[in-house]
């Protein structure tokens, strides 16, 4: 891995964390350096701590990594739960008036800053942050006009005299540091390029936008209401119905009927609502309607950690409302998937008439990441399958149900004169007419079973099976699914470095799994590790299930927090001296 | 002498439709079942107001209620939900195409019971939906248990006694937001007529409680959705009279007692007021009615609210005339000026 750079920022809910975190990311981004941000905060709205971290680098940086550069705490109780956690050539920048640094270890700098003599603290609430980011920006070796202007665009619109303000404090900070702080070893870096820092709601949400999706509807819950926060902000402009509804159960019902109607219809929740969700997502199977539905797992059961990630909803996925049906289940792979994913699984859901389901997690969903603006394309090519919108579309004896080889059948909006029909959730004919309506017909009941169930094969045709990825042959081939995939890229590379050969396996399509690709990839590997943060191995249980195939080994987290780097390489380590066939990493970081 | 005999012509509306166009299925509900005569009165009605049946879509839940959007109107879209799930079924819908004529079918248990949420929330939208719900005390479809609209001390077949009180989906319509709230019973089908034409005219939620017996499962002694109870104790409020807006005939002078309401499309509800003086604009008189006649175990029909000034959904949410559905696929992304202040914002 090449070199990167990690600010931390703590403090309790409501001091002002995220601000100096949005203005890190955006200096850093228009250096032309990627970025990744990950917040660790509870369920509360004052008070609590919460504790974000902003790495950044030349190269793409896909997770938080394992080291802090810079720690900011905005109070007593961040600097008592993380000094500890720095190394040698890290620093700690406080606001000496409240905040007493403990013993740090050797080479960390300690930078107190005198917060009321370089700010009228009366006034300005958030002096400390503010001088802080000017602090770290003047010991990062980053001139102070990035940040003037960063604090010009935060501040417009409450006037000059307020960005005035804030700007002479940043300097105060800016020059005093530039005094009495030792600046960081290697300054930060600059490039050539520019990218765009991308939230994972926001991209799921833009990636509606460039699926055409024209009706957005959600209940608000942890971690996927960005999703609905962006869509409600930019419904007018963007052309989309965005409602917020009653509940998931009004949510996937409106989702569907909007749909059926003839729109790209999508809503985002996460487990607890996507549980309610169940009964419409067999509906949606059954009248054929295509929806697209975001699963944002928190940690579960219940109303379980509204704050912290997991991927344990994978078999509530899977087993989504009851009876057989076709489905389609992907888990995007980072944030800039999650822009990606969305007309991805449109066109398919549209092309097999089908519930498509993108299981997200929180930690892309709250994660950001810097993009490349030429990565945001939204103009993907549309593919809205057999959709019947217009009296042309009918020829003759139209029958929505019509039993066909690939087991679509054209797909009439209502209202298309010579294509009327009833969309019914009981099990009907080809016509659309309930079979229970004359007497349970077998035949007929046995023949729309395999008429939907035989879109499964084209389903499965249809989407690319998953790649290795990293040298070969390895000594650990590790397996990982949706969100895993930066923190597994890099404990590969740092495996290679420390001379294990290592590569990876990413699995970004759920249903269809393509089992017999993954079967073939697995026979050659050597030594086969499954990663993922769920207490019982979701995903081990279900390739198990469909293949039967059994890794040598597991490593698995679900204390809320995700992995970082040196998560897996040790436990990587310790796997390949035998020591255990399934590890548990300890998470560091008391948030 | 020509022995040719010329068929009587056919008997077709203003649209030049006749009334088999209007039809459905047969009914697969048991004989006498309330429900079937509401679905006779929805041919009728969409019929003689002549509208286009393909302009319609049917939308329902589940029961015995919700099976019938199948009798009637074969010409018209049909959206069979699952159970209780029809008003957000039908928001979508009608959201993504504004053009929808909507008419959704429900029964008391797939309204008041599983889907009581649901019917709250739509009632606080004004969506332009006609609501009807088939309200018979109990679930017919399950074979009779009770349903949370069956009468304190009403009687099941089996004697069970229903010991929790009703929800009352008029007063809850009322108070919560319809705009267009009557209850009617199958049985009376000049009422029932009337009360539907004038919901088909009416722009923003139309909710209809029709007191539709099951002869199946309540419709014994002891039952307060039978025949005959409804026979002794349904008491009109007013007497409806319907004049479409496309009919010139000349309106007669109100006497003392009739208030004429004008419905959006034109047409005319003349309501004449029966005994007591009960007036439909005034929603707390109406909702005051309603409980004096729980009190006396009276059945109050007719009329009970209607306000023809309140926006509906569409226009209280400032929808574009132009329905989301059909926008061809050249215009479903936002223009590129737009998306460059997406970018811009990304910065
Ligand atoms: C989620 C769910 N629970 C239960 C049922 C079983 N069920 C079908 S219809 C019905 C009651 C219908 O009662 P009502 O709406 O009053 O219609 P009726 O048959 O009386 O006309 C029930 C409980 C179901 N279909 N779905
Ligand atoms: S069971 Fe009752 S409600 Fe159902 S069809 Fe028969 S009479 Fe009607
Ligand atoms: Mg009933």
């Amino acid at each position: 891995m090449s070199q990167t750079f990690t600010v931390a920022i703590g403090g309790a809910a409501g001091q002002g964390v995220a601000t100096p975190g949005d203005i890190f990311a955006k200096i850093f981004a228009r250096r032309g350096l990627h970025v990744n941000t990950y917040n660790a905060y509870q369920s509360i709205i004052r008070g609590g701590h919460t504790f974000l971290t902003i790495r950044t680098g030349v190269e793409k940086v896909a997770n938080m990594g394992d080291r802090i550069d810079l720690l900011i705490p905005l109070n007593q109780d961040t600097m008592d739960r993380h000094l500890r956690l720095l190394g040698p050539g890290a620093a700690v920048v406080y606001n000496s008036d409240s905040i007493q640094p403990g013993t740090a270890a050797d080479g960390v700098q300690l930078c107190p800053l005198p917060v009321s003599q370089l700010a009228d603290v009366t006034r300005n609430k958030v002096a400390q942050n503010t001088v802080a980011i000017g602090a770290s920006l003047s010991m990062l070796g980053v001139g102070f006009q990035p940040l003037e202007e960063a604090l010009t665009e935060q501040f417009k619109k409450k006037g000059d005299a307020v960005v005035a303000e804030n700007a002479g404090v940043a300097r105060a900070g800016y020059q005093y540091a530039t005094e009495h702080f030792r600046p960081f070893s290697r300054p930060l870096p600059m490039t050539e390029n520019r990218y765009a820092v991308v939230g994972g709601n926001m991209a799921l949400a833009m990636g509606g936008v460039a699926a055409g999706v024209k009706f957005y509807c959600a209940y608000p819950m942890s971690p996927s209401t960005g999703v609905l926060h962006w869509m409600a902000a930019h419904a007018r402009k963007a052309g989309i119905m965005v409602r917020q509804v009653e509940d998931e159960i009004g949510v996937i019902n409106m989702t569907i009927g909007a749909a059926h109607a003839g729109v790209r219809a999508m809503c985002a929740t996460s487990g607890g609502g996507f549980a309610l969700m169940s009964e419409g997502l067999g509906m949606s199977a059954m009248i054929e309607t295509p929806v697209v539905v975001i699963n944002c797992q928190r940690a579960g059961p219940s109303t379980g950690v509204p704050t912290k990630t997991e991927q344990g909803d994978l078999w509530q996925m899977l087993g989504a409302a009851f009876g057989d049906y076709p489905r389609l289940i992907a888990a995007p792979t980072g944030i800039l998937d999650c822009f990606k994913m969305i007309p991805e699984m449109f066109n398919l859901a549209d092309r097999f008439q089908c519930p498509g389901l993108v299981l997200c997690d929180l930690l892309l969903s709250e994660g950001r990441l810097s993009v490349d603006p030429k990565d945001l394309d939204f103009n993907a090519p549309i593919d809205r399958g057999e959709l019947i919108t217009s009296p042309d579309g009918a020829n003759g004896d139209y029958k929505r149900y019509r039993i066909t080889e690939s087991g679509v059948s054209p797909r009439a909006i209502p209202g298309v004169p010579g294509c009327i029909h009833t969309a019914a959730t009981d099990e009907h004919d080809e016509d659309g007419v309930l079979i229970s309506d004359e007497f349970t017909n077998p035949i007929k009941r046995r023949a729309m079973m395999e008429k939907r169930m035989r879109k499964c094969s084209g389903i499965e045709a249809a989407v690319p099976p998953p790649r290795l990825e990293g040298p070969r042959p390895a000594d650990v081939t590790l397996i990982g699914w949706g969100s895993t995939q930066g923190v597994i890229q890099e404990a590969v590379e740092i495996l290679n470095e420390q001379g294990i050969p290592a590569n990876y396996l990413p699995i970004r399509w759920l249903v269809p799994l393509k089992g017999d690709a993954i079967l073939e990839i697995l026979r050659d590997c050597r030594h086969t590790i499954i990663v993922e943060n769920n207490y019982s191995g979701q995903f081990a249980r279900y390739l198990r299930s469909e293949t039967s195939y059994v890794p040598n080994g597991h490593i698995r987290k679900y204390d809320g927090e995700p992995f970082m780097p040196h998560h897996i390489v040790e436990a990587v380590k310790e796997q390949l001296a035998g020591t255990t066939n399934l590890s548990v990493p300890m998470h560091e970081i008391m948030v | 002498m020509s022995t040719t005999v010329t068929p009587p012509p056919r008997k077709v509306n203003r649209i030049g439709l006749d009334v088999l166009s209007y039809k459905g299925g047969k009914t697969t509900l048991c004989a006498g079942c309330g429900h079937n005569s509401i679905s006779e009165r929805v041919i009728e009605c969409f019929y003689e107001l002549g509208v286009e049946p393909w302009m319609v879509t049917k939308f329902s839940g589940i029961g015995c209620s919700s099976k019938s959007p199948a009798y009637f109107l074969n010409l018209a879209h049909g959206f069979n939900g699952v159970h209780g799930r029809m008003p957000s079924v039908a928001t979508g819908a009608m959201l993504a195409n504004r053009r929808i004529l909507a008419i959704g079918v429900s029964g008391d248990g797939d309204t008041a019971s599983i889907g009581i949420g649901q019917f709250m929330h739509l009632l606080r939208r004004n969506l332009p939906l006609i609501y009807i719900i088939e309200n018979n005390g109990v679930y017919g479809l399950t074979k009779g248990q009770f349903s949370a609209t069956a009468d304190l001390g009403s009687k099941l077949k089996t004697g069970v006694i229903n010991d929790q009180p009703p929800f009352d989906c008029c007063a809850l319509a009322l108070e919560w937001g319809a705009t267009f709230v009557a209850r009617s019973f199958s049985g009376d089908k000049k009422q029932l007529q009337a009360i539907l034409k004038a919901a088909i005219s009416h722009r923003g939620l139309s909710v209809i409680d029709v007191i539709s017996p099951c002869t199946t499962f309540n419709d014994h002694e002891g039952s307060t959705k039978s025949y005959a109870y409804m026979k002794d104790h349904d008491e009109p409020v007013n007497e409806v009279d319907f004049v479409p807006h496309f009919e010139d005939i000349s309106v007669e002078i109100p006497e003392g007692g009739v208030q004429d309401v004008r419905m959006h499309d034109g047409s005319l509800l003349r309501i004449k007021k029966l005994g007591r003086d009960f007036d439909p604009t005034d929603k707390l008189r109406s909702l005051t009615e309603l409980h004096q006649a729980q009190q006396r175990g009276e059945v109050i029909t007719g009329v009970l609210f209607v306000d023809t000034g309140k926006p509906d959904f569409h226009d209280m949410l400032h929808m574009v005339e132009e329905p989301l559905a059909t926008l061809p696929e050249s215009r479903v992304r936002p223009p590129k000026a737009v998306l460059d202040q997406l970018m811009e914002e990304l910065r």
